[in-house]
């Protein structure tokens, strides 16, 4: 168990069923009562937040979270597996679970992995990957406006927005974070 | 001293909370309009709005009431405010905790239980102060007196008992979301304000806290003093929430 005094950032707690984890707190007193904490939550699960207050001397219960940095290997199409770097151990996690971050996943990239309870909930991918074009409409030559886009499909599957300059076979930097182009990486 | 105030100890004593009592015994003593700005210290007491160490302003007045001091704040705010160069606040609203209550929750205090308030709280005062936290203050933006608090609540302040519910006559003024100042109508009876040092002290030891120690000096001076009216404000908090600062930490020198 958590004391009230031990509420900061980051600490992670079971409420109502859910892991939550805390993004924003404030002490607060008021003029003749006993201290509290104002805390703003966040739901690891699916993201969703809010509001609530403990009281100096209640107690928070401990998420069952367990973060690892892990390795992806590859996957069958239903699961993909990644190997845990503490231990070695090779975990498959459900397609559905990770279908947001597929897209960026290179074979032997190091990713975040959360687990809640003991399942896999999260893949956190590295910030930045270069991947490489299979195919874009041919540029016209010497166009080299900004702002205007055309659809590049990569080697995973994905599809993005790049510049009309970018041309099949040629890397590019991705933003995990938004899916968006960065810029045009040196051919390997 | 009140029960849930934390002195900071030092070698041989602690760091006083607040000036209360030793302005208290000046008024006893036959001053009618006395002042005390300095330091103050209080322990477990740390956030954006909390400081252990942070600069108090109390000032008493003999003969005077709790309107008085609403006046005496709202021109000293804007005085304030005009020395800092920032607009002075809008006009102060003066309204009773029930009615804020009534406004913002629907519960009516003057009628309502703990269970009413909060389902996480069996104590009637921990069960309003987190409604109060969740739901009231957040809701008092404009400048706001808030008097007439439960009687549970009283501290050092007269209790009435002629109305809907026995009330603290007490107020608390709000200036930019933040509690900036505290008022009451003093206690100037021995008796009663030993009895209150008492039950603090019963409630602090139930929670297995240490007991103030009673000083009978002042307990003794609070018997001589007339109708008093006091006050209590946080220069800290005046100047931040003046500045539309989001703490005091940004106000503090050295």
């Amino acid at each position: 168990m958590y004391q009230s005094a031990e509420i900061r950032n980051g600490l992670k707690i079971e409420l109502e069923g859910y892991p939550y984890v805390i993004t924003y707190f404030q002490f607060v007193k008021p003029g003749k009562g006993t201290a509290f904490t104002r805390v703003k939550l966040r739901n690891l699960l699916n993201g969703n937040t809010l509001e609530r207050t403990w009281r100096s001397g209640e107690t928070l219960e401990p998420a069952d979270i367990e973060e690892f940095t892990m390795q992806y290997l590859y996957n069958d199409g239903e699961q993909w597996f990644f190997m845990n770097q503490e231990n070695f151990e090779q975990v498959g996690i459900q397609k559905e679970s990770i279908a947001d971050v597929t897209p960026w996943l290179l074979e032997e990239a190091m990713c975040e992995v959360m687990f809640y309870k003991g399942r896999a909930v999260s893949v956190v991918p590295p910030t930045f990957v270069e991947l490489q074009i299979t195919y874009t409409e041919p540029g016209a030559r010497g166009n080299t406006a900004t702002g205007t886009n055309k659809q590049a499909v990569l080697t995973t599957g994905a599809s993005v927005g790049v510049p009309l300059f970018i041309e099949s076979g040629e890397f590019i930097r991705i933003d995990t974070r938004t899916g968006e182009y960065v810029e045009r990486v040196g051919k390997k | 001293m009140e029960e849930q105030l934390f002195a900071l100890p030092v070698a041989d004593g602690y760091l006083r909370t607040s000036p209360e009592f030793a302005c208290k015994r000046v008024v006893a003593a036959g001053l009618p309009r006395i002042y005390d700005l300095g330091p103050c210290f209080r322990d477990r007491e740390r956030g954006s709005w909390h400081g252990r160490e942070f600069t108090m302003l109390e000032w008493y007045r003999a003969g005077a009431g709790l309107a008085d001091l609403m006046d005496d704040v709202e021109a000293l705010v804007a005085t304030a405010a005009n020395a800092l160069g920032v607009d002075a606040p809008a006009a102060w609203r003066r309204v009773t905790v029930r009615d804020l209550f009534l406004e913002t929750t629907g519960v009516d205090l003057a009628t309502a239980s703990a269970s009413d308030l909060s389902s996480r709280d069996r104590g009637f005062d921990d069960a309003f102060f987190r409604r109060f936290v969740e739901d009231v203050e957040p809701r008092i933006t404009a400048p706001t007196f808030v008097r007439d608090w439960p009687a549970s609540q009283a501290a050092l302040a007269q209790v009435r008992d002629d109305g809907p519910w026995p009330v603290a006559c007490r107020f608390e003024g709000f200036l930019g979301g933040v509690e900036l100042c505290n008022a009451f109508l003093e206690v100037v009876d021995s008796q009663e304000q030993l009895r209150r040092a008492l039950s603090v002290n019963a409630a602090r030891v139930a929670a297995g806290e240490s007991p103030h120690p009673v000083d009978m000096a002042f307990v003794e001076a609070v018997g001589r003093m007339p109708t008093t009216a006091g006050i209590a404000m946080g220069l800290d908090r005046l100047v931040a929430a003046l500045c539309g600062w989001d703490g005091i930490e940004r106000g503090r020198v050295g």
